[in-house]
């Protein structure tokens, strides 16, 4: 669709450049074309994500349930009902508020890596080109590969990590706190890259005048890091904090291979549980419900974030 | 002395950085080579004895290649796909007064908030009702739902660094419009848009709640599930684990090293600028 529309667009070009009047072609130009070029990105937006998002909201206020409400539509309004049950259920509510603390937990630990990591990198030594690069790695990594990585690095018996601790076969996905961690690595671990390289990007536009500046004034280094460099930067911080945010309260891939038919459920996040209750189980009205408790969180730490950040400056 | 002790901090600080992001891959790699005694041992060995490449041999046999080449159907049509549409769009929001031009930002913004799980649910009602469950195209579908705006945003932001002196000029030589993006702009941000394919491309490829709960037959599966089945079957293989890993991770390595640095200037300048 979008695509005979172009060609035929820039097929008539010489054409209608010859034949019609000067105006007719400008008006086009400034009133049909936007509209033409923006059209097949607002059906996308509309239809791929404006659509499935309005019925996600609608889908949690009924009561849909199994096979029947997917072929026949066999579902009932039953108001704020799934929502009031999160809030009973003892492992729905854990869940949520695990997947707060595991998030937020996750954007701290990304964030000090990542700064660690710039600040490191802004400095001159050998071999920085290259270890900018190696850097990198980890945020290409698929996050299914990487998981099976760090589960091996993990392993109870011939992990190398416990041989290395001297914790003889210790196993770490059998308490969920050690679990936990061990998530919190691999998520970090993919997600500090982008953090580091975006703040090195950043410390460089900071003019070298005014660290001379504040070095003459006696300042130490982590005076001119938490007085200057980091002031400076809000902005970029900000950004990389939301951004950061949004990807860790969302994790999945990580939890479900390193986790995997965790019975207990002591070990979900709010994606897996949307997963299990409205695909495996095809609870859809309730999984609906958790799909819009973790949407709803992630607005309502963005606001707050920018929120805090207004308030500061 | 002081200025000693830095130095040194500072190499010791590369080194533990270094090996933080890197050792993982090492040892994926290096495990996936080692003969099986090496592998099941509480001590590690550090290099292998012996390199044992069957097992990329077994694993490709084992499935991979299926599920290769379906990940690479998706990869590339979703990238396509989403060229098509976010090019255009890029462009438009980039140059033109459009009313919509504050929002994108909210949008984009909000297609990434949303848990891609809030997509999830309608679109795999819709998929199933569409037949479109059994089906690579069904997953080209849903991976435009929460790529495409990104590369719209990202395009944008290319587009707003090349000066429209450029276009303003072809226009006066009497190109048209589209005719001075087709022949001036397009080519000025091919860069851009090599490494917003690539972006998305990565992204198809490595996409996996939705490849998961989409495919249910064994023969249009893509890589990501593939490998977690294949693990579910042969748990105690971490050698052929690995190496499916290794197959799965190569290609996006190679294809990242190219594109690294236009990916993290588009994504952070896009999202400064607003």
């Amino acid at each position: 669709m979008p695509r005979s529309r172009a060609r035929s667009v820039s097929g008539d070009v010489p054409s209608v450049s010859a034949r019609r009047p000067r105006s007719v072609r400008r008006s086009f130009d400034d009133k049909l074309l936007p509209v033409l070029l923006v059209t097949p990105a607002l059906v996308v937006i509309a239809g791929l994500v404006g659509y499935p998002v309005l019925r996600t909201g609608w889908l949690s206020l009924t009561d849909a349930d199994g096979l029947r409400a997917l072929t026949d539509g066999e579902m009932a309004f039953i108001g704020l009902g799934n929502y009031l049950r999160i809030l009973e259920d003892p492992v729905l509510r854990r869940v949520s508020l695990v997947t707060v603390g595991f998030g937020l937990a996750c954007v701290a630990a990304t964030m000090v890596v990542g700064v660690a990591v710039a600040l490191l990198l802004n400095r001159r030594f050998r071999g920085r080109g290259v270890l900018a690069v190696l850097v990198l790695l980890p945020w290409a990594i698929p996050n299914v590969a990487a998981s099976f990585v760090w589960k091996w690095i993990f392993h109870d018996q011939y992990g190398i990590l416990n041989w290395a601790l001297g914790l003889d076969g210790f196993a770490w996905f059998n308490h969920w706190l050690t679990a936990f961690a061990v998530i919190g690595v691999v998520v970090v671990w993919q997600s500090f890259p982008f953090v580091a390289v975006a703040l090195l990007a950043g410390l460089q536009t900071i003019p070298g005048e005014v660290i001379d500046a504040a070095r003459v004034d006696g300042a130490g280094g982590w005076q001119q890091l938490w007085r200057i460099r980091l002031p400076m930067l809000k902005p970029l911080l900000l950004v990389l904090v939301v951004i950061s945010t949004i990807w860790d309260f969302k994790v999945f891939d990580q939890v479900y291979v390193l986790t995997e038919g965790d019975p207990t459920r002591r070990n979900e996040v709010l994606a897996v549980s949307i997963w299990r209750e409205a695909i495996a189980q095809l609870h859809i009205g309730l999984g609906s419900a958790l799909a819009m408790v973790l949407f709803l969180i992630l607005i309502l730490f963005t606001i707050g974030y920018v929120w805090l950040a207004r308030e500061q400056a | 002395m002081n200025r000693l002790a830095a130095t040194v901090l500072t190499y010791l600080a590369a080194l533990v950085v270094g090996l933080f992001a890197v050792f993982p891959l090492v040892w994926m790699v290096l495990t996936s080579l080692k003969p099986t005694a090496d592998i099941i041992t509480p001590e590690p060995v550090w290099w292998p004895s012996e390199f044992q490449w069957h097992r990329y041999g077994r694993v490709l046999r084992a499935g991979f290649t299926t599920y290769l080449r379906n990940s690479l159907l998706v990869a590339v049509g979703t990238t396509g796909f989403g060229l098509l549409v976010a090019v255009f769009a890029g462009y438009a929001l980039a140059r033109f007064r459009l009313p919509l031009r504050r929002y994108l930002v909210l949008v984009v913004l909000a297609t990434q908030m949303f848990p891609t799980a809030v997509l999830l649910i309608p679109l795999f009602i819709v998929m199933r009702n569409l037949g479109l469950l059994g089906s690579l195209w069904g997953l080209v579908i849903a991976y435009l739902a929460f790529i495409t705006p990104l590369m719209i945003w990202i395009l944008r932001g290319f587009f707003l660094s090349i000066p429209d002196d450029l276009e303003d000029a072809a226009m006066v030589d009497g190109c048209t419009r589209f005719g001075a993006m087709r022949r001036i702009i397009l080519p000025l941000a091919g860069p851009g848009v090599a490494a917003v394919s690539i972006f998305a491309w990565i992204a198809a490829w490595n996409e996996f709640l939705f490849a998961l709960t989409f495919i249910r037959s064994d023969s249009l599966r893509t890589l990501p599930v593939g490998l977690t089945q294949f693990a579910g079957r042969d748990a105690t293989d971490h050698g052929a684990i690995m190496a499916a890993s290794v197959l799965f991770t190569l290609p996006v390595v190679i294809f990242f090293l190219f594109v690294h640095k236009k990916l993290t200037t588009g994504l952070v300048a896009g999202a400064v600028k607003g």
